[in-house]
């Protein structure tokens, strides 16, 4: 059974059981709420924002300790590299050079110090030192390139892949979008990569530079899509269009076989106001659970399709700054991640508290 | 007396002449390189003279010069690095020294000072002259502690007060290296070195202007960059692309006919063989090609021609102990492990006889020293029920109670770890003991191997050499090296035949002598010897692969002369090249 006895009948917007919600400290806010001259529901979203913030704050204080200590606890460093190390005055002169020789608690403050004016030290391992944020400002760009139009195509396929399958559910449109799906979660991205490169780029020749699908808009601008970016888009999109599919079909139909949408039915509305006042406004609350947490990982890019595409982008220095040992690249990438996830669940509270307006951020509803 | 009617057409036909000799090259030579000359008459155009390499899209980068890091050179692999300078000295095909930048050197009766002298005329691409004071600049460079310079071994102990310039105890003016005119260099040494002008090979200048102006890395923008070699930058996206061309302005020993060399990124270790088969790349090192891509090459008569076999740097693969500590302080037990070591088994079932051979010693067949008659080989040559009896003789019969071993292996290549679980496999079947195989992360095995007391008991690891000469191979196994192992007549007979200025013979019969107590003493157990190579595109030719001495015609190391004779033949026009898309 999709729905609790008592929902959707009354006001039609059946409530899906959220548990993610209810550990919020639902008196504190309340306090405040009487508090406080404005309306409550404003006051009460600022206040969950900021209390959102402050621990998003600890959050990323938390990771870096562990991180940093556990970086400095792992063996080998930076510079054994050579055949046959370093005598002590050049590994002296090595750990002097890069500020290693100093104690690691006398480090990690010297790195919070830098980190709260974003200052994350210099690469150890790029050509040049240059700064961390440099780094991560000339190749961000390029993965969040190949990541929204990974997001572009694997949401958008995904979901009408998923919608299509529920609507016609057990039917062989059903069984090939289960096919895709499963396929695309199945299979390693790094077999898919390389069967699409002996394909395309090998026996095909695709992939070349300077073949556009959407060229640019003035002469002299960048493309809006290659070639370039066909292969690595297929190949990363796979899985996240594969997860999305399967959700988007689990919980149409879900949806669609609930109660309030036969009531929807007996009641004379249309199937297009089903499809879309009930059973997807219900179906998006999963889906959002599932989809939303890819997204961090799609912006930051990944090694394997980077190093295999020749994308010069961030995805490779999350596997290489820690093989490298380039430590202030391992801080100042894991706390851009930690941001991103923080903010990505922040999101999506918010967007549960949108699509369904009875489910309250800190576990208060409006009913 | 000519009349002034003949005089006149005389002096229109002299004049015609002079301008149809301007003209007619022009048109009849077309196809000549950046300096005017000629490219051979199987040559492709000039635009096609271009050459691109993959470069490791993962590895710690930091310059294009060795003068600023040796382990961290920009596309390290794929010889876009060190184009911007000449070394002192350079090594023909078969590794004899040969005039580089320096025209001529020579030592003084002592054998302390050496006096190099700059071939005159050569000029930075900005115009001024390249002088010795470039180099003092360069060597002051790397012995400066404030660089941290990465290979600075490499003179600890041969240049005089480099060690204690490393140390901070005196500047980096008081070294022992001097420029006494533009045009001259002196050296001098803590003692006689006879092997120092090897040393000097690979490491190109900076320009003393630049580095002073602009710090080591003006090398990586183009806007600062300045070359007196063979290329110039033209183009450096970190991680994307480095783009070298050919410097007009070179007048050194090497002028190429290359026009333009790349270094692309991406996938080196998997992706360089399918960029090779896609025509992207010109060249493939063996150590990016799998056993997998290797089939495919032995199989196709023409990629099988294109792959050139040398001897690398003559690289040898061995296991090492740590004799401080039981088991392996004792020698019986091993000899025994060496002596269980089936190495002819391993060369031919498990790494291939074209990839290397059985090695019963360190100093590889050909390397100065080397064993050429194969008087070692019976000491730690395969004779199982010998190392049985070796193992008992130690209170090990049947391997009862020897303490199970962790064999650690380098960050090893699956490839190259096959190699030492079959020799774990041969050692644990002859002896009964029980051997696991960890294969590390580079950095960490590093850390455990040079750890004092050693964290590694039992290892694997290769070693390969600097310089051609044996007091560089041979260095790493004194006491003060790498390796758990002591042997106080090894030690001192190395560091005498460094400095030996005798007979040069009499000099390689003391390394000899040192290369038999390593073997007897069983510093490590030798497993082979490394045949190295380089699969190349069928279009590519050059001076440099003229047959050495032994009859092989391939891109030696340390042959940098070779950069100045590859070019791309005519037939290239038959390939569906990076250069026709």
């Amino acid at each position: 059974m999709g729905c609790p006895p008592n929902c959707g009948l009354a006001s039609g917007k059946p409530l899906h059981k959220i548990t993610r919600f209810e550990h919020e400290p639902i008196s504190a806010i309340s306090t405040n709420a009487l508090l406080s001259p404005f309306p409550s529901v404003l006051y009460f979203m600022i206040n969950f924002l900021l209390r959102r913030l402050l621990a998003l704050l600890f959050v990323l204080l938390i990771v870096s300790v562990l991180v940093f200590f556990l970086m400095n606890a792992v063996p080998g460093g930076p510079f054994s590299l050579g055949e046959r190390g370093y005598t002590p005055d050049a590994l002296a002169n090595l750990e002097r050079k890069y500020g290693l020789d100093k104690p690691v608690w006398e480090r990690y403050l010297n790195f919070l110090r830098g980190a709260v004016v974003l200052d994350f030290g210099d690469s150890f391992a790029v050509a040049g030192n240059p700064p961390v944020t440099a780094v991560i400002a000339r190749v961000w760009p390029i993965t969040l390139h190949v990541g929204l139009y990974t997001i572009i195509v694997s949401f958008g396929l995904g979901f009408i892949f998923g919608l299509v399958a529920a609507y016609y559910r057990n039917g062989w449109i059903d069984n090939v979008v289960t096919l895709i799906a499963t396929a695309g979660t199945a299979v390693p991205n790094f077999i898919i990569a390389t069967w699409l490169l002996l394909i395309f780029g090998y026996q095909i020749g695709w992939g070349q530079p300077s073949k556009w699908i959407i060229p640019p808009i003035l002469g002299t601008g960048n493309a809006i899509l290659s070639w370039d970016y066909f292969l690595p888009v297929i190949t990363y999109a796979l899985l996240p269009l594969g997860l999305v599919a399967r959700y988007t079909r689990a919980s149409v139909s879900d949806a669609l076989n609930a109660d309030y949408v036969r009531t929807a039915r007996a009641k004379g509305l249309s199937e297009r106001s089903i499809m879309f006042r009930h059973v997807l406004r219900n179906a998006m609350i999963p889906i959002i659970t599932v989809v939303l947490p890819q997204i961090p990982n799609l912006l930051t890019g990944s090694l394997f399709i980077e190093v295999v595409y020749g994308i010069n982008g961030l995805g490779k220095f999350f596997v290489t700054s820690i093989t490298n040992k380039d430590y202030p690249m391992i801080m100042g990438l894991v706390l851009l991640i930690a941001f991103f996830w923080s903010i990505t669940y922040l999101v999506t509270d918010i967007l549960y508290a949108l699509i369904d307006p009875r489910i309250r951020v800190g576990g208060r509803s409006r009913a | 007396m000519m009349s002034s009617r003949r005089a006149r057409a005389f002096a229109a036909l002299l004049i015609g002449a002079v301008l149809l000799a301007a003209v007619v090259p022009l048109f009849a030579q077309d196809n000549v390189d950046v300096y005017g000359r000629p490219l051979p008459d199987d040559s492709a155009p000039y635009a096609d003279q271009v050459w691109t390499q993959l470069c490791d899209s993962t590895r710690t980068e930091s310059s294009l010069s060795s003068v600023v890091s040796v382990y961290t050179r920009i596309c390290g692999d794929a010889q876009v690095f060190d184009r911007f300078g000449d070394s002192l000295v350079d090594l023909d095909e078969n590794l004899n020294l040969i005039p580089a930048a320096a025209e001529s050197w020579s030592v003084s009766e002592d054998g302390l000072t050496w006096t190099f002298n700059l071939r005159p005329g050569q000029v930075w691409s900005d115009g001024t002259p390249l002088t010795m004071n470039d180099y003092v600049a360069s060597y002051r460079f790397m012995v400066d502690p404030v660089n941290a310079y990465d290979f600075v071994w490499m003179w600890q102990g041969t240049i005089a007060g480099w060690s204690e310039a490393v140390a901070g105890e005196i500047p980096p003016e008081e070294i022992g290296m001097v420029a006494v005119d533009d045009l001259t260099l002196e050296v001098t040494t803590d003692g006689p070195a006879p092997y120092l002008p090897g040393t000097l090979y690979f490491w190109p200048p900076l320009q003393a202007a630049a580095l002073a102006e602009f710090g080591p890395d003006y090398l990586l923008d183009p806007a600062t960059a300045v070359s007196s070699g063979p290329f110039i930058l033209t183009e450096f996206v970190p991680g994307d692309r480095v783009i070298i061309e050919a410097n007009p302005t070179y007048n050194g020993y090497r002028k190429p006919f290359l026009r333009e060399m790349r270094g692309i990124y991406g996938d080196q270790l998997n992706g360089s063989f399918l960029a090779f088969q896609n025509y992207d790349i010109d060249q493939v090192s063996y150590v990016h090609l799998s056993p997998a891509d290797f089939e495919i090459v032995a199989a196709d008569p023409v990629l099988s021609a294109n792959y050139r076999p040398n001897f690398g740097d003559f690289r040898t693969d061995y296991l090492l102990f740590d004799t401080f500590t039981a088991p392996f302080d004792d020698v019986n037990v091993r000899l025994a492990f060496a002596k269980a070591l089936d190495r002819e088994a391993i060369v031919a079932n498990v790494v291939g006889e074209q990839f290397a051979i059985p090695a019963y010693s360190f100093l590889a067949p050909g390397f100065p020293a080397s064993d050429t008659d194969g008087s070692l080989q019976s000491i730690q040559g395969f004779d199982c029920p010998a190392a049985q009896q070796l193992l008992a003789d130690a209170g090990y019969a049947d391997g009862a109670g020897f303490p199970a071993q962790e064999l650690k292996l380098r960050g090893e290549s699956e490839s190259r770890a096959n190699w030492f679980v079959a020799a774990a496999a041969s050692i644990s079947d002859c002896l009964n003991v029980d051997i696991t195989v960890n294969n590390q992360e580079f950095s960490a095995y590093m850390e455990g191997l040079l750890a004092r007391p050693t964290t590694t008991q039992f290892g694997a690891v290769s070693y390969g050499m600097d310089y051609l000469d044996p007091s560089n191979m041979l260095g790493v196994w004194v006491s003060t090296g790498r390796h758990s192992w002591r042997n106080a007549e090894f030690d001192t007979l190395v560091e005498e035949a460094n400095n030996f200025t005798g007979d040069p013979m009499e000099r390689l019969e003391m390394y000899k002598a040192a290369e038999r107590i390593l073997v007897e003493d069983v510093g490590g157990i030798f497993l082979l010897h490394r045949i190295q190579g380089n699969l190349f595109q069928p279009y590519i030719a050059g001076e440099c692969f003229r047959p050495d001495n032994q009859g092989v015609g391939a891109l030696h190391w340390g042959n940098d002369w070779c950069w100045g004779s590859f070019y791309i033949t005519a037939d290239v026009a038959n390939y569906p090249t990076y250069r026709s898309r």
